[in-house]
């Protein structure tokens, strides 16, 4: 029962291809808790996907039981997107989280959620999908607040703005503790 | 540079995974260029985390040296590049050893960073601090804990999650931050957001900080009451995830103590009126499985509640809604299904639902709930069904109305119709269909008015049928079962023509299966054309089939008919279990090179009827187990292997109850290796192991009674549960309860010379009885010499003499029960109505205890087998009647119960009604039912 009560409610999250092959996966385990993971080789993880893959491409079922595990998942056109998550959990509860990962590619990636999309902006789906789930733990489920906190990948010509930004930034915030420490002094 | 390369850092990447070595090159050089080119490095970062989650791994001296280039990337101050940076070295923790020298640099971040990376640098943290280094980030963490930034909030309480396993007492010294943060509401800030976003405030913090609080608390009781009591009163929790997750602990507070649940049934009532369908689904959930074991404490009002909340969340549009409640519908129709009834219209117009993981669960739990009135309709209705699914879902389907062919044995026909329908017009591979021909058998056995039907039916299949295993059991079944039945001809027939058309595996089943027909008494004509048949089959081309052919001929023309009965025919199993061991032991002592043989005879048998009995009672108890803990037979994934894994993980019940009977066989062996019993003979029965102190006594003793010929044995298994205290000399003196007339005459006991901190032993005390049945009760007396040990050498100090104390046991009694095996009869009231002898008993039990209880007590008391679904008692009614089946186990007598059982206010009244061949048996029985 004391199982339950982790906050370690997602075990794994995948986008798979139209193949069944991996886009992306990350399977996690607690940091400091040794051999939580689903898989101990990389090998079973693939196999596992395979094995998913049959069973739920071409079917909208949205959420299903596999291999003791809950899957919740979402099809587009070449990529799968799926959340595994431990059989007592909520399912609703992983369906908010589901919804977040989801909703906030949809967010990030402009033209729509697929293959050439998602690897092409790799960085930032990675950067989602951290800021979503942290090992294992739901992070946030709003999309929007997610999407919000991922960056673009700096541009040339950004990178100055932004330089120069940070730059008066971190002038003010030099200004602001010089300030303060005369005050203090002062005081 | 050339245009080829400068190009490489400009296009996104899609398509094959990069090259790994190159990507090290590139990584090498481009991050320890000065100044860093901020755009390049993100996107070769993004390549490295491509190869990393596609599975490729660096050797360590790679890994380090890549970690330690990533890291210089922190003099950048670019906050886009920062987070593919912290992303790293999350990524690479797991491979490189030298994550620890990012730390300054983190910190520095955590410190000064911007409010968008200050998160990022708090949850990377937790994978490179340690054991030695957690300590160092106590101060970051706590002022990070309380930030208005909800965000920089949760990392930091996510963080300090992670590292409760290494570092307890420094998360405990902000405790009272993390209460904090329950309640204060955090909302998203709005300034600093890049693109065009409208962030909602979740108010998730509030979440994070309850889980990190209650693994801070769990073993204070005091304190998780008043948490709870703090945050469910008011309306402190605004995030679903946090009101969900208050619910768990509630949920786990009253699993540990149930006489909690009271007090919280107000709170719960009100949950379940909640606007978040997850709070009402996780407050159901602990409604109903609180109920499942203690079904006293909860509020039928409350229970009727709960299952009309999940009624009206199985017509929300939401598919993982409607899942969430069809899985707790049918965890509750295993265990009552009239409880929930009510939910009937919703179920079927969610036959025909489109999500087929749906559909399949309504159909599920609708047979479980059918009743008598209903199942041919039900029945009708998935016949339609059933050829449109997937052969996954059709597994759970024939396996839902196999349960359904057990609870509902007069409804043999109409499920015998669907079985066979659904295996000769079905598509299906071979699980389908295997698990329809075990379906079938399973109604061969247990109802044996369907026999002559399905085997007929299964002769007409096996001449169409691609699957050898499935062919081979079935003429398994047809040499079984065919020989007794009106007209065996008809069998033999179908079996020849497998002889002559198939393979030789399925030839040589043939041949064990036709010589099995040689021997009906009915038809003597049969037995020489048997003989012809199996003549001409000694031709046959291959090895196996000719040998079996040539050694069934041999039996058959074997004048002695006892023998060839016993081989042909044989009545009898080995119990596999005893057989392993005696086998093993045989293995082991083995000095003379197999000189002496293997001695069969120690050996437990099992005799058909036994057999049946005992996989009836493993299908009961099957049923019955999940009452107690929920099981997830209905799996949507499908496969039937994975199936059993669930159930077995989540209710243990095909685990518990093989182990109780590995319990039970081990106590046997152990009893038989013992010098002293030798000369006693053959056991012949072995009581269940009944417990004579609380569980949690300093001594945990429990009882195991053994009937021999003339002897019964009782045996005190003795666990110490003291770690510092060695007992020395541990015995039980048993003192007849009515020592008049004590008709026991104690020979002699085994007492433990040592039992040592945390080990169980036993102890055998052996009596002489006359062969006839004797009941007895003795009131036990433990007594044993306590030592201290020594904690060096684990062995009582030197001169110690120890105390000599007593422990009072509770008393145990020799019943009538003890003497009888479960047995397995077809048609019970035909059985019921052909032995002899009747005996009547009343009883009156001013108890308050509820119908189930009184019908467990019985069958555990009698050691009879329930038969025709008794054995549960429709939780609304007062009255039940109770049908019981055994054997002696001394003269192998029938004896048959009916057990009439009406509870009214003053308590529970019990007709209990017996008859058997032996008149002292069933009055012997029927005066100990309670």
């Amino acid at each position: 029962m004391t199982d339950s009560l982790s906050l370690y409610s997602v075990k794994a999250v995948l986008i798979l291809d139209n193949q069944g092959d991996r886009v992306y996966a990350k399977y996690y385990s607690a940091p400091h808790v040794p051999n939580l993971s689903l898989f101990p080789s990389v090998k079973q993880e693939k196999e596992f996907e395979k094995r998913l893959f049959k069973k739920i491409h071409k079917q909208e079922s949205e959420i299903l039981i596999f291999e003791d595990n809950i899957v919740l998942y979402k099809e587009y056109m070449d990529v799968v997107l799926c959340l595994i998550g431990p059989l007592e959990e909520n399912e609703i509860i992983l369906q908010q989280a589901f919804t977040a990962f989801k909703d906030s590619l949809d967010l990030i990636l402009d033209s729509g959620i697929d293959k050439k999309n998602t690897q092409e902006h790799y960085d930032m789906v990675l950067l989602a999908i951290d800021e979503t789930f942290d090992n294992g733990v739901i992070l946030e489920t709003d999309p929007a607040s997610i999407a919000s906190r991922v960056t673009t990948p700096p541009s040339s010509e950004q990178q100055m703005h932004l330089d120069l930004d940070k730059g008066l930034m971190s002038a003010w915030g030099f200004a602001k503790s010089k300030l303060q420490e005369r005050l203090q002094q002062g005081i | 540079m050339s245009t080829h390369t400068y190009k490489k850092f400009e296009s996104g990447d899609s398509g094959d995974l990069p090259d790994k070595m190159t990507i090290y090159q590139d990584c090498m050089t481009q991050f320890n260029e000065s100044p860093v080119n901020a755009k390049r490095c993100r996107i070769l970062i993004s390549r490295l985390l491509r190869l990393l989650a596609n599975g490729e791994v660096f050797p360590e001296t790679e890994a380090t040296a890549l970690f330690f280039s990533i890291s210089k990337l922190f003099q950048h101050p670019n906050d886009s590049l920062r987070q593919a940076v912290y992303l790293s070295i999350k990524e690479l923790s797991g491979i490189s050893e030298d994550v620890l020298m990012a730390t300054s640099s983190i910190m520095k971040d955590v410190q000064n960073g911007s409010d968008l990376v200050k998160s990022n640098a708090i949850r990377s943290l937790s994978v490179v601090l340690d054991e030695s280094t957690a300590f160092s980030a106590e101060r970051m963490l706590k002022s990070a804990v309380v930030s208005k930034n909800p965000t920089i909030s949760s990392a930091s309480l996510v963080t300090s999650y992670h590292l409760l396993p290494i570092s307890e007492n420094t998360v405990k010294r902000f405790s009272n931050e993390t209460q904090e943060a329950v309640v204060d509401l955090k909302p998203f800030p709005q300034q600093d957001i890049i693109g065009d976003y409208y962030p909602n405030s979740t108010f998730i913090t509030q979440y994070h900080a309850l889980g990190l609080l209650y693994q801070l608390k769990k073993n204070d009781k005091m304190s998780l009451l008043k948490l709870v009591r703090q945050f469910a009163d008011s309306n402190n929790l605004k995030n679903q995830l946090a009101k969900v997750q208050l619910i768990k602990i509630v949920n786990e507070l009253v699993q540990r103590d149930p006489q909690l649940f009271p007090q919280f049934q107000g709170l719960l009532y009100h949950w379940l009126s909640n606007k978040y369908e997850s709070v009402q689904i996780e407050v159901t959930k602990v409604i109903t499985s609180f109920a499942a074991t203690n079904q006293r404490l909860v509020s039928p009002e409350l229970f009727a509640v709960a299952v009309q909340t999940l009624q009206s969340l199985l017509t929300v549009p939401r598919v993982t809604t409607k899942f969430a409640a069809l899985r707790i519908l049918n965890r509750l129709s295993m265990v009552s299904p009239d409880k929930i009834l009510i939910c009937n219209p919703e179920l079927e117009s969610l036959i025909n639902d489109s999500n087929r993981n749906v559909s399949t669960y309504a159909i599920t739990i609708l047979l479980k709930t059918g009743t008598e009135k209903n199942i041919s309709s039900l029945i009708s209705t998935i016949t339609k069904f059933i050829h449109e699914v997937s052969d996954d879902f059709k597994i759970i389907i024939i396996d839902a109305v196999r349960t359904l062919s057990l609870n509902f044995p007069q409804e043999w026909k109409a499920i015998l119709n669907f079985l066979i329908d659904v295996l000769k017009n079905g598509e299906g591979g071979f699980k389908f269909k295997n698990n329809i021909v075990e379906a079938l058998i399973d109604i061969v056995s247990f109802v044996p008015q369907s026999k002559e039907l399905a085997l007929e039916n299964l002769c007409d299949f096996i001449e169409d049928c691609e699957f050898n295993e499935i062919l081979v059991r079935i003429l398994h079944l047809l040499g079984k079962e065919g020989p007794f039945t009106s007209n065996p001809s008809l069998y033999v027939r179908h079996i020849y023509n497998r002889l002559v058309l198939e393979n030789s595996i399925i030839r040589s089943a043939a041949v064990v299966s036709l010589s099995k027909f040689a021997l009906s008494k009915k038809d003597t004509s049969l037995r020489k054309s048997i003989v012809s048949l199996l003549k001409r089959i000694a031709n046959d081309p291959d090895d196996e089939v000719r040998d079996r052919a040539v050694i069934a001929l041999q039996f058959i023309e074997n004048s002695n008919e006892r023998i060839s009965e016993e081989f042909i025919q044989s009545k009898y199993t080995y119990d596999f279990q005893s057989l392993e061991s005696v086998l093993s032991v045989y293995m082991n002592n083995n000095s003379d090179s197999f000189e002496t043989p293997f001695d069969v005879s120690n050996v437990r048998k099992i005799t058909e009827d036994e057999a049946k009995a005992l996989e009836l009672k493993r299908k009961q108890d099957q049923l019955h187990n999940s009452r107690l803990e929920a099981i997830e037979t209905c799996t949507a994934d499908g496969s039937i292997n994975n199936e059993r894994a669930d159930a077995a993980t989540y209710a243990g019940p095909s685990s518990a109850e093989d182990q109780s009977e590995l319990l039970a066989s081990k106590y046997a062996d152990e009893l038989l290796s013992i010098e002293e019993f030798k000369p006693f003979g053959k056991l012949i029965n072995s009581s269940n192991v009944v417990s004579l102190t609380e569980p949690e006594a300093e001594f945990v003793v429990n009882g195991v009674k053994h009937i021999l010929k003339e002897h019964v044995i009782f045996q005190f298994n003795i666990t110490n549960t003291l770690n510092d205290v060695a007992l020395d000399n541990v015995a039980v003196t048993c003192t007849p309860e009515d020592p008049d007339n004590a008709i026991l005459e104690e020979l002699f006991s085994i007492p433990i010379d040592r039992l040592l901190p945390s080990t169980e032993g036993a102890v055998y005390v052996a009596f002489k009885k006359s062969e006839e049945i004797v009941m007895e009760g003795f009131l036990n007396n433990l007594t044993f010499t306590t030592k201290e040990l020594n904690p060096e050498t684990n062995e009582p100090f030197e001169g110690d003499e120890g105390f000599e104390d007593e422990y009072e046991i509770d008393s145990i009694f020799l019943n009538a029960g003890d003497y009888i095996k479960n047995s397995f009869v077809g048609d019970f009231t035909t059985v019921f109505d052909e032995l002899p002898n009747e005996e009547v008993a009343v009883y009156n039990i001013q108890e308050n205890i509820t119908v189930q209880e009184v019908i467990d007590k019985i069958i555990v008391n009698t050691s009879c087998l329930p038969l025709e679904n008794t054995q549960f008692a429709q939780s609304e009614s007062n009255s039940h009647i109770l049908k019981l089946f055994g054997k002696s186990a001394l003269t192998g007598v029938k004896i048959a119960l009916i057990v009439r059982i009406v509870k009214s206010s003053k308590g529970v009244a019990l007709k209990a009604q017996g008859k058997s061949e032996n008149a002292t048996l069933c009055a012997d029985l029927i005066n100990s039912i309670i």
